[in-house]
């Protein structure tokens, strides 16, 4: 074996151990300092309607329903503990909840754009994943386009198909939607120079993509796993939540 | 997660005021951003190591640990920058590899930026490691509200924080019970735990909070909960390190 073959060896290995095994948990996080000033500008313009929305809706439960108070507290200490679960992925690693789904059938939108900034900003706070400056850009895609596309996937289809084929769709569309949103950041602010911003797009979907859709899959199940053991355990408690989304 | 908190609480900066401590992060990090020079980036990862290491007294392998992560994640990232993928063979890359049906290519430019950006991206990550590891989020949550965050949300922040480590503990005494009867034994049986153990961890979180609002109300909460603000210190020495710091990053970008 020559000297360059054992270097390529050893190059693959320290390569696919980086790409599978240490593949990071949160690996759709744009990280601190990743993004151009510019861009990181922009997302953070773009969330804060939302933000100014949910807001409203936040502050307007709190007053009227002090109870929601607390309510709200716990949920988004729930969403946060729940982003440290893990789930065995379909191709057998294992990876975590966003929890997008989930937290917007439950939540609603509106609450999920609040707690669901909350719960980044812990995460780059308490965890090191994710970033300030990137902060807006994360909050488009995990808490704001997200939980968008889950409450209207569940909201369009819960009374015409099966509950859980609706629970199941809008979970794994979810997970999926957050990372098509973080590839189009990605590529915005970084087109490829051969293709520009279309090639960009699909290079860093598809860098997503291989890992992400065993995982939206298995995102997809277990919250219809979850959602099932809500309803027979926790029917109480399921209507209690109304409340947050002005049902 | 529980080492960035220990970290946080116990070391030698714990009392200087976050705004301080905050001031110093977010400029290494504007500077980065602006300057935009894979030298600013590496210097500012040196500056934050060794404020880390030396001025708070956090362990350096701490610090590096936390970085690694950092670091292997960033790799990845980049990798997307370096490298292009066509299904036509490229007309301006020079190094070319024919994969499958696939065109991958790299140039010295691509590869230049996939440089500047890791180091970009590393010299803020540590910058705001500096900060994670030094100010507890008790603080941070202090130091927002002195910068008008609208009181719903800290109140809300500050909830959330308090909660979480009671519900992690909460989940990982059930995921522990659910180990013992080899509830993860095969990857169906860990996905059905899993999902019993999200749903009971919603119905805790639920009703610790319907406890917690029948203990403040029988202890006639008024409206918003007050917490006692820390006492902090005013360390002039932070002036002197914020301007080295500032002064010797521009000089580097700029030469």
């Amino acid at each position: 074996m020559s000297r360059t073959h054992r270097w390529l060896i050893v190059a693959i290995g320290a390569l696919a151990l980086v790409l599978l095994e240490g593949r990071p948990a949160y690996a759709m996080h744009i990280m601190e300092g990743f993004l151009p000033p510019l861009w990181a500008a922009f997302w953070f313009a773009v969330a804060i309607p939302f933000w100014v929305i949910g807001f409203r809706r936040v502050n307007r439960l709190m007053t009227e329903k002090p109870e929601t108070r607390m309510l709200l507290g716990l949920v988004g200490a729930f969403a946060f503990v729940l982003s440290a679960l893990k789930i065995p992925s379909v191709t057998g690693s294992s990876s975590h909840p966003t929890g997008t789904g989930l937290g917007a059938i439950l939540f609603g939108p509106a609450v999920m754009s609040i707690l669901g900034t909350i719960v980044l900003l812990f995460q780059a706070l308490l965890l090191a994943h994710g970033g300030l400056t990137t902060l807006g850009a994360n909050a488009v895609a995990m808490a704001i386009v997200g939980p968008l596309v889950a409450w209207g996937i569940w909201y369009g289809l819960k009374d015409r198909i099966s509950i859980w084929v609706a629970v199941f769709c809008a979970a794994a569309i979810a997970n999926l939607t957050t990372y098509v949103v973080t590839s189009l950041q990605l590529a915005l602010a970084y087109p490829d120079p051969t293709g520009g911003f279309t090639a960009a797009f699909i290079k860093f979907g598809t860098i997503f993509a291989v890992t992400q859709v065993p995982l939206a899959i298995s995102e997809g199940i277990l919250t219809v796993l979850i959602f099932n053991a809500l309803q027979t355990n926790a029917e109480t408690e399921l209507m209690a939540l109304d409340v947050l989304k002005g049902a | 997660m529980h080492t960035i908190d220990h970290y946080a609480y116990g070391n030698a900066l714990r009392r200087v005021d976050p705004a301080q401590k905050g001031g110093l992060t977010v400029l290494a990090i504007i500077l980065c951003l602006l300057l935009d020079r894979p030298t600013v980036g590496l210097v500012t990862l040196g500056w934050m190591f060794a404020l880390t290491a030396l001025w708070a007294r956090v362990p350096s392998h701490v610090f590096g640990r936390t970085l690694l992560a950092e670091g292997l994640f960033l790799i990845l990232s980049v990798m997307g920058v370096a490298i292009s993928v066509s299904l036509n063979p490229p007309e301006i890359h020079r190094i070319v590899w024919h994969i499958g049906g696939l065109w991958v290519s790299t140039d010295h430019e691509a590869i230049r930026v996939a440089y500047h950006l890791f180091t970009r991206a590393l010299g803020c990550a540590a910058a705001l490691n500096f900060l994670i590891l030094t100010t507890p989020l008790t603080d941070l949550i202090e130091l927002m509200r002195r910068l008008y965050v609208p009181e719903t949300l800290i109140e809300l922040m500050t909830l959330i924080y308090r909660t979480i480590f009671v519900l992690l503990e909460s989940m990982q005494r059930m995921a522990l019970a659910q180990a013992v009867r080899l509830g993860y034994s095969s990857p169906g049986r860990a996905l059905r735990s899993t999902a019993l153990l999200g749903s009971q961890l919603f119905l805790d979180a639920y009703r610790r909070s319907r406890r917690m609002q029948t203990a403040l109300k029988s202890r006639g909460i008024e409206g918003t909960l007050r917490m006692l603000p820390l006492e902090y210190v005013y360390d002039r020495r932070a002036w002197w390190v914020g301007a080295t710091l500032g002064v010797s990053l521009v000089v580097v970008g700029i030469l």
